[in-house]
Formats: C-alpha cells, structure tokens, sequence
C-alpha cells in the first residue's frame, strides 16, 4: 500500500508546507513567470474544459515554454461561462477568460501570457451578456 | 523613463468620428505646454466598449474614466486631473446599464460583491493537491483544536459565532454539536465504546442547486476538516459523506482528498500525531429527494428504505445504528475550519444579527451570470440579481425568484428590496433552503412553475404518509388542470386547503414544505391564476392548452398569426390577408404601426433568436391586397334598423363602428377634427403611416355602411344629451390627445410645444414656429416621432430621457431610426426648468439622473444626481411624456364619471359606463395605449352594445385561444433549412428620407415574404388537431 511510504504529518509539518507552497501559489522570481489556471468543475468538463487543458499543455510542450505553469481548479462560479481559465502573471492583477475554446486558449497564451496584451474580446467583463 | 500616469485614449472608428484625434492632439499639446510629457503618456487603445460615450478616456492606474470629451475640456482636465490630482467629477459620469469591459478581476461587481469563506479556495487551488490546501491554512484550524482546544471549548465557539445550517433550515450549528456532545457524554458512563457518528449530507438535490457539488470538488479538504474538528468537539468516532451517485467528479475528488488525507495522518488513528482517531467514508446515495430530511438519509445509510421516521428521539441521540449522531451539511462543514482559525468574533462581524456568515447561492435561470455566488447574509435579492447576476438576459422584465427550490417559495420582483436572511425570507413566504436561486424573466408562467415543482415532490414523496404521497398528486392535478384552461374559481380555495393539510399532516420536511410554491405564487401572483381561470389567458405564454400558439395569443385581436404565416408559406396570399381581415379592420395600418406584441413572444426569439417579423408580412399581405385590387369583403348582417352614435374616428372608433355595421346597425361616427384617423391620422408622422394609406381603410369601413362625420365636435356642434336622445346607444372613443405637461417652472412661454399638438399641426399643414434647436422630452413613441418630424424639417434634435435605453418603452426599431437620421439621444437627464430671455424660450436646465432603487414594478427609479444640473441652449421644448383624455366639455351635464386622470370610468370588460345606452373604450378609458388594443375594444365595445340594445346581458365569455382553420406546414428542402436567416425589413436611405414625409419602411417582396413565413415554427400545430375545442 502506498500509505505505508508517505510520512504522517506533524503539527509543525503543517507550516513548512505552508511555506513552500506558498512561493508556487503566488508565483515568486525564480519560479515560473506565468501561471494558467483550467477551471475543471463539472460546469467546465461539460462544456468542453478538457479540450482546453490539452491545447494548453501540447502548446507549452511543444513552445518548451518553462516559466508557464498550468495547473487546475475547481468552479469559479460562472457555470454559464464556462470553459474559463484564469491567467496570473506575476505581479499582475489575474484575468478571467470566458467561454474558452481550444483555439480561444491559445490565442490567450499567445497574445496575453507570452505577449503580455490582454485578449479583451475574451476577458470577462462586467454585466457581460 | 517611466511616466508615473498613461491616459488611454480610445481611437476606434466611432471615437475618432466623434472628435477622438483631436482630444488627442489637444491632450499632448497641453502635456507639452504644462512639461508634463515625461510623467504622461498618451496612449492610443482600441474599441473600449464604451464608445457611445466617446470620445473617452481612462487615466491609468487611478482607473478613472472620462467620456463625451470635448477639446474645450482638455486644458481643465489636464490642470486639475495631471496637475493638481483632483479628478474631474463632470467628466466622469458613467451611465447605468450599459456594459463596460473591465478586463480585471477585481473590479468585476460578480466576484467583488462576493465575500468567500465557504468557497474560499474555489478555483485557486488544485482540488487534487494536498500541498496548495495546506498552503492557504489548510489543516491549521484542526491542528488549533487538537492541541490548544477543549471540545467544549470548540463548541463554545462554534455556538459564539452563531454558525446556521446551512442545508435549509437554519438550526444554530454549535447547538447541534452541543446536543450531540452531551448524549455521547451520557451514553458514554453507560457504555463507553458508544459510536458517535459525524455525517456530511451531500444529497443535493433541488432542481437548479449545486452548492455542494461545486464545494466537494472544488475543496474536499475543507469538509474533511471541517468534520473532524465536529467529530473531535463532539466525540465523534467515524463519519459518512453522503453523496448522490450523480455527482461522480465529486465523489471522485472526495474519495481521493479522504485518501490523502489518511496518508498523511490527518485522518485515521493518531491524528496529527495526538492520539484523536476519526476516519470517514464516501456513501452513494441513490438519489432520493427525501434523503434531504436526516432520518431517512441515516436510514439510506443503514441499508434501509429512505423512509423518515419521527422525531424524537433526534439523531443526536439515537441517530446511525442508534448511536447519537450529527448531520450538517457541505457548506456547513466548509464553514467550519474559517470560523476556527479567524474566530467566533470575526464570524459574527459579517452578515445579519439573527444570520451571521455568509450564503451560498446558486443563481440560475433567466439570468446573466447564471453560476455560484457566495454573499454576506443580508444583501439585498437587488444586488444579487442585478450587481452580481448582472440582470436579466435579453432584457426582459424581472418577474420573481424561487428560493429553496422547491421547499420554497416565489419572491416577486417587487421584493427586490428584500434583504436576504432566514428570517426575511421567512417572512416574505420563501425559505433559504440550501440556497438554490432561481431567477424567472416575464416569460414565467407562475401557474406552470407551480405545477413543474409539484409534479417534482408528488415523483419525490416517498410514500409513507398519506397527506404527502395523495396531497402532493391532488395538487397537481388540480395545477394541471388550470393550466389546460379548465380550472374553476373553487379551485383556489382547494389548493389553500390541500396544502393546509398537507403541511399539517406529514411528519418530514418534504411534505411539510411542499405546498410552498404554491402557496407563495398564490400569494403574490394570484391575478395569474384567476386570469388562467377566468379569462383564459396565459400573460406568459407558455401553458400550451390554453394559448395554442404564444404569437396569436399575445395578440389584443387574436389575429390567427400562425394561419396567415402559414397561408404566406404556401404563397396563398389572398386566403391569407382574409383570415387577417376576419378580425382586422385595418390591416394595412397594423403592419406598419403594430407594437407587436405577438413578435415579443415569438417561440422563434426565444434566447436571443430572432422572432418571425409578423407585422412585416401583415404589411406584405395588406398591400398585395391593395396592389391586387382585391376585394376581402366580410361578411355584413342585414340591417336591424338601430342606430348607435360613435364619438371620435380613431381606431377605437373606427373598429366599433365597422362591427358595429356589420352587426346591421345604422352607424355615425362624430369626428371633430377635419380628418378621419384620430392618431392614426394626426399622431403618427406619414413617414410611418402614408395618408393614402389610411384613407384606403377608411374608405373600407364606410363601404360597410359607417358614415363619418368629420369636423363636428360633440359639445359644440351637437349636444351629448341629443345623441343619448336620438340614438339606441352611445361609445365614446375619443382618445387621449392632451399632452401631459412636464411640472417644471417656465414651460408656459413661447417656444415650448407639446408633442401631440406638434405633430397634428405638421400633419395637417398647419404653421408650426421651430426654432434650429429642439429638445424632445420622453422616452416613447410620441418623443421619437416629434423628434423624426422636426429632423424632417431641418432642425437640430436631441431626445432627453431619464432613465437608460434599456428601459425606452418606444419601439427599438424607430429609435434605432431616429439614430440613423441623427437625431442625438441623451440618456438619465430630466428637465428642471425652462430658461427663458424676452418671454421665449432660450434653454433648458437638465439634471443628470442615475438609477436608484426598484419601484413596485420592479424598475430602477431614476434619482437626480445632486449638482449635476447644466443649461443647454435650446430654441424649441417639446415635451412628449405622456397624454390624457379631454373630454369635460363633450360630456356636459351627462352623469358620466371620470377618474383622476380625467378618463371616462367604464366596466373594464363590457365597456359599458353604467350611464343609459353609453359606452366607452379605447384610450379615452384607459389612457395612452396601442393601436392594436384600442381596435380590439371596440370591437367587444361592438359586441357588447349588440348585447345592450338587444336587451341580453351584458357579459363577456371568454374561451381557450384557437386558431380558426388548420393550415398545413410546408415541407422544407434541405437546402432550405440550411439557408435559412431572418429577412430584413427594407427601409429607404437616410438620405433619401432626409427632409421629406416619403415612407421609411417599404415592403418584403414575395420571394423574402415566403422564405420569412417558411421560418416560423407553426406552434398551433402542436396540439392535435389545431382545431378550435369547444369551451363548454
């Protein structure tokens, strides 16, 4: 059994952890410059959100872009806009992406992650219809 | 170098027509002139979104937006904004329902309203990684109570920060804990292995909730946490998470979160190393609505049926295997670790009194950002709906929002106001449920709603009593049977009844809160009952028994819209315009000037589509009848030798007077301006409604035998007490042509017209005195007409309305018009005074308005923005707000009553005014309303005058809405089907209208015509045999 090989967890564990993880969660220098988050609630899987996660990962693979992390999460409450993902640059504010498509994601990296201009026409925005 | 501000300016192609460059120039020339070059820098950006308020400006990284800038504005701006860092307050106003691209999160109102703490780490972190959970103070609360805390030190706390279930209905969670602590506590001296059972009710299931859906995947960890710092205050030994098998993503992520989490010892033996066991298991839960009551979820678990049994002894102390047990739910133990690691103290700062914390919702339905949503207790439904939710989609009207699925009740719109807590929505007839929202637009049928949630709970009753397993069916047939237009007037009095018992007699929450829906619609829409029952109406269009097609039953004449469509598809045009002109008497002037209401309900313009253009192909219809010559005559009744007089020839009068012959009455309409029409004829410009046009109508119903005296004013050329004399009965139709007037200071001196003189005098050739600079006010169809007509004369127009475009009650289509022709629209300004020099007019003081709170209708109430006011030059007002009847000096001595708005009283459906032998209708009733209705009350104000002079009683019957014949649907080749796009209506260019009365609108050809009509649905040929049934 796998459980048998990973150390339980001592109170003062808890804030070594903390610590480390931290610097990936908010993208620090030295670590990667941008971060690509896939929403993957079953809002998102529905509507297509596994296609995007893909798109994204060939494409930094095969660009061997290092300093792109993408990563998962869950719902971000839009359900009717989903697929969205969420780019986070370091120091720079996160901007939401609706209704996402494969070739939308990667226009996305391109323009927004690697080009650093904001793909308005996708960016969520206020009282959006 | 780095400028310390960069001041975008938008120069897309509508900013740059508007003057973009210029501000552009002017704004680095003042930079240049001031040295501040090097600290600004102007950059050149794309379409904002925004343009209609261009040019305009965002000051970067203050965010502030300027708009309609002019170059004059530049130096002030570039001094006090750049200079002295004082933003410009007069430049920035930004008007309300518009949509502003705000690319950054933050400042998004969807995720800024929000206050996360269940969902704290919802679409931050990996579900999947244990490490990110750890990262944002995961697991740091439970290692707080296990070693610095007393289990009743826990529960002193979670009973502090007044913590409600969260599942539905609010029992103070600390309590429950408290409960449950002391009977393990008790049972323990006897029996000191006693299990104590924690459970996590994850059996979500009201249509249009997934609160907890979205919290199990989106952070299991939390609820793992949450539960074993409940099973560590309360002694707790195992715990279950009861799951539907529908959610398998859930499940998954559960399933594996508990895994990790046993790995790394945070569950299982010896728990953080401090001796604390708890474990957990996933349960799959079926499925059962009833699972949602914690009896038969502990019964589900235990392999039995998931039957409710009753309380007490509660599950605290007899609960799973007879061992004391506590259930809570997803959000509930999501709240848990939060509220420990920031304190009761905290908890209680956020949210109500009586409901601390914050809510979970699920909006969905007729919404914008349909999705999850979590909210401090107490926001107001107003700042969900429209802040959060961003409004209703297509902009339809708000009609109310369901809470607690359907446990719960229906709030309408006029509850907008209503802040959200157990107890308000409580009081308000609806319950907090466990948060699913669902909000309904005007095409809700609240009978059908009510009928959609009982069909749901009488499938979900699980039997075991029999005031829920009958009631619930009982009530659904009853719903039923109103919405197939069968219902009896008793049949309210039974629902109430019903659902009294059913609420009394079964013993868990699904029967006792079943007949809230009902109930709660009952309460605040009850006119939509009775008009189901009575009337055989469906406002909504949707109880398909009742309407047959919505199109055919939006209509005041119940024109068989899908007949004549139909007849068009199959290019047989004069069998068409026969069916029209069956109920129609003015079929030419209807498909040009209808306000269509059958469109707005079209089935084809349903989610954004486009509905069938109908009054476009009436239009087609009624000029092929013309162009052909044909002669559609109607049926006429040989003479009965009666007379009745009709006082005015508008359409009203017209109508009436046509049926009226046709019943075989001798008719004599008294029309007292020089021409026939009424507004038809002196209110709505020629550019809409050509003269020759309307004579060609007219003259069809004096062929029927209705003489038209025009230029006779009852009052002064004829007495009203001779026409009660010498006549078998009387209809006033005399419209509503007085101009309401504006209530501001000033509006009495020369240069002020109102709309409705202004137009009848352009239209009779009368010499009206314009000056170059004319202000419309109003926002409906008189201000856009006065404002096309005096830009056909030359003049400089510029319509102010105060609220937003949004909610124009004017035809889309004439505004859009008026636009292309250049008359300018300001949106949210009023007028305050008019300014006048040497007894003329010279300019009016406007005030910017904003929209505030909702009214009882459910609109935003424009406010006036304080020391917003400014003086615009302008040499002609006219205002065009609204109009009223006049009518005191043609009635005279006569007993007959008028209301407050100097409108005739009459019975609001046989028309008649309880005075001898006279009847009123039309606006002259009611006030300003549409073409269409006024044609339909006279022709009921016809037949019920028929009723009257032959002594029969006055009363109307009302039947099911049916077509008159079945026209079969065309079979469409593939080629069809794929090429098929909603016609355009021609119009003419702007310029070739500019400065003439030519007709704007032309019609289709036969050949766009045909294709239009092969779009439409044919919904009258979904119920059986399209025939009309009879109403017996």
């Amino acid at each position: 059994m796998r459980s048998t090989n990973i150390a339980k967890l001592k109170i003062e564990d808890l804030e070594k952890i903390a610590r480390r993880m931290k610097k990936v969660i908010h993208l620090r220098e030295g670590e990667a410059k941008a971060k690509i988050i896939v929403h993957m609630g079953t809002c998102g899987i529905a509507a297509g959100a596994r296609a995007v996660m893909t798109a994204l990962v060939e494409a930094i693979e095969k660009q061997d872009l290092s300093d792109v992390l993408v990563t998962i999460s869950s719902c971000a409450g839009l359900c009717g806009q989903e697929p969205m993902i969420t780019v986070a640059i370091q120091d720079q504010p996160p901007v939401r992406y609706v209704n996402m498509t494969a070739a939308k994601a990667l226009e996305v990296l391109e323009k927004h992650v690697l080009g650093g201009r904001i793909v308005e026409a996708y960016a969520l925005a206020a009282n959006n219809k | 170098m780095a400028h310390r501000s960069h001041v975008m300016i938008c120069t897309c192609t509508n900013c740059i027509s508007n003057g973009a460059l210029k501000i552009k120039d002017a704004l680095e020339k003042e930079l240049g002139e001031r040295q501040l070059t090097d600290d600004i820098l102007v950059v050149q950006t794309g379409a904002s979104g925004l343009c209609v308020k261009g040019p305009i400006l965002m000051v970067q990284p203050d965010g502030i937006f300027y708009q309609y800038l002019k170059e004059t504005d530049v130096p002030n701006l570039v001094e006090e904004h750049f200079l002295k860092g004082r933003p410009v307050e007069a430049l920035m106003f930004v008007s309300q329902g518009e949509d502003i691209p705000i690319p950054r999160l933050q400042d998004i109102p969807f995720f800024k309203d929000q206050r996360l703490i269940a969902l704290r780490n919802r679409g931050l972190i990996d579900p999947d990684n244990l490490d990110e959970y750890i990262a944002n103070d995961g697991y740091k609360a439970l290692a707080k109570v296990i070693t610095s805390m007393t289990p009743e030190a826990v529960i002193d706390e979670m009973q502090k920060s007044g913590l409600r279930g969260r599942g539905g209905a609010g029992f103070p969670a600390g309590r429950k804990w408290g409960f449950c602590r002391s009977y393990v506590l008790k049972q323990r001296a006897v029996q000191p292995d006693m299990p104590c059972y924690v459970i996590c009710n994850a059996d979500e299931g009201d249509p249009g909730a997934f609160m907890d859906r979205s919290i199990l995947e989106a952070d299991p960890h939390s609820v793992i946490e949450g539960m074993t710092i409940g099973a560590y205050a309360m002694g707790g030994t195992h715990g279950y998470i009861y799951v539907r098998a529908e959610y398998p993503l859930a499940i998954r992520r559960m399933i594996q979160a508990i895994e990790q989490a046993r790995e790394h010892g945070l569950l299982g033996k010896d728990i953080l190393g401090s001796g604390f066991n708890f474990d957990l298991t996933v349960f799959h839960g079926a499925g059962a609505f009833v699972c949602g009551e914690e009896t038969s979820l502990i019964h589900s678990i235990e392999g039995l049926p998931p039957e409710p049994t009753q309380k007490p002894p509660f599950p605290a102390e007899s609960g799973l295997w007879n061992g004391p047990t506590n259930i809570n739910n997803v959000e509930t133990w999501a709240n848990v670790a939060a509220i420990i690691n920031s304190g009761a103290e905290w908890f209680k700062k956020i949210g109500t009194e009586t409901s601390p914390g914050t809510k979970v919702f699920s909006l969905a339905g007729n919404i914008n950002n349909a999705g999850l949503v979590e909210v401090p207790m107490g926001i107001t439904l107003r700042e969900m709906i429209y802040d959060i939710g961003g409004g209703i989609p297509y902009n339809k009207k708000l009609k109310g929002i369901q809470t607690g699925g359907p446990s719960g009740g229906v709030i309408p719109a006029s509850l907008l106001h209503l802040s959200v807590d157990y107890e308000r929505l409580k009081e308000a007839g609806a319950i907090m449920g466990s948060g699913g929202m669902i909000v309904m637009d005007e095409d809700t049928c609240m009978v059908d709603l009510a009928k959609y949630f009982l069909e749901f709970t009488a499938d979900e009753s699980c039997g075991k009593c029999s005031s829920c397993r009958e009631g619930a069916q009982a009530l659904y047939e009853i719903l039923s049977k109103i919405c197939r237009g069968d219902g009896e007037m008793s049949d309210l009095d039974l629902l109430e009844e019903i659902s009294e018992a059913v609420k009394d007699a079964s013993m868990c929450g699904l029967g006792q809160t079943l007949p809230n829906p009902i109930l709660s619609s009952l309460k605040y829409f009850r006119d939509e009952y009775i008009e189901h029952i009575k009337y055989k109406r469906c406002r909504a269009g949707i109880c398909k028994q009742i309407m047959s097609s919505s199109c055919q039953h939006a209509c005041p004449l119940d024109q068989d819209v899908p007949c004549y469509v139909g007849l068009v598809a199959q290019r047989k045009f004069e069998d068409a315009i026969r069916i029209i002109r069956q109920k129609n008497p003015l079929p030419a002037v209807c498909g040009r000037v209808c306000t269509h209401p059958c469109e707005s309900k079209c089935k084809a313009g349903v989610g954004g589509g486009k509905p069938i253009h109908i009054k476009a192909l009436k239009r087609f219809l009624a000029d092929y009848e013309m162009k052909e010559g044909l002669s559609v005559d109607v049926e006429a009744k040989p003479k009965n030798g009666k007379k009745v007089a009709v006082i005015g020839a508008g359409p009203a009068g017209l109508s009436a007077g046509y049926y009226l012959a046709l019943h075989g009455y001798e008719v004599v309409i008294l029309e007292a301006l020089p021409v026939a029409g009424g507004m038809l004829a002196v209110g709505i410009p020629r550019y809409r409604l050509p003269k020759d046009i309307l004579d060609y109508e007219i003259e069809i119903i004096r062929k029927a035998g209705v003489e038209i005296r025009t230029g006779t004013k009852v009052g002064r050329d004829v007495a009203f007490e001779d026409l009660q004399k010498n006549y078998d009965a009387v209809l006033i139709a005399t419209g509503a042509h007085a101009g309401l007037k504006l209530g501001i200071p000033g509006e009495d001196i020369e240069g002020v017209i109102d709309a409705v003189d202004f137009l009848r005098k352009v239209t009779l050739g009368e010499t009206v005195e314009l000056g170059q600079k004319v202000m419309v006010i109003g926002g409906g169809n008189a201000a856009i007409d006065a404002a096309r007509t005096a830009r056909r004369l030359g003049k400089d127009v510029t319509i102010c309305y105060r609220r937003t475009k949004m909610q124009m009650p004017a035809i889309e289509e004439e505004v859009h018009e008026a636009i292309l022709e250049g008359v300018t629209i300001d949106y949210l300004v009023a007028p305050v005074k008019a300014v006048a020099a040497n007894g003329k007019l010279k300019g009016v003081e406007l005030i910017r308005m904003q929209l505030g709170e909702f009214d009882k209708s459910g609109r935003p109430r424009p406010v006036p923005v304080e020391g917003s006011e400014s003086v615009v030059d302008v040499d002609t007002l006219i205002p065009a707000i609204s109009q009223e009847p006049d009518v005191a000096s043609m009635i005279g001595r006569s007993k007959l009553k008028l209301t407050k708005w100097n409108s005739v009283e009459a019975d609001a459906e046989t028309f008649y005014t309880g005075v001898d032998g006279v009847f009123a209708c039309g606006d002259v009733v009611s006030g300003p309303d549409t073409v269409t209705t006024a044609l339909a009350n006279g022709r009921t104000a016809a037949q019920m005058i028929d009723k009257y002079v032959k002594g029969e009683p006055l009363q109307r019957t009302y039947a099911v809405t049916r077509p008159l014949i079945r026209v079969e649907a065309v079979t469409l080749t593939e080629e069809e089907t794929a090429a098929m796009k909603p016609a355009e209506i021609p119009v003419i260019g702007v310029t070739e209208r500019a400065l003439n009365f030519d007709e704007v609108e032309q019609a289709f050809t036969e050949e766009t015509a045909v294709r239009e009509a092969k779009r439409c649905y044919r919904c009258d040929l979904e119920l059986s045999e399209g025939e009309p049934r009879s109403n017996a």
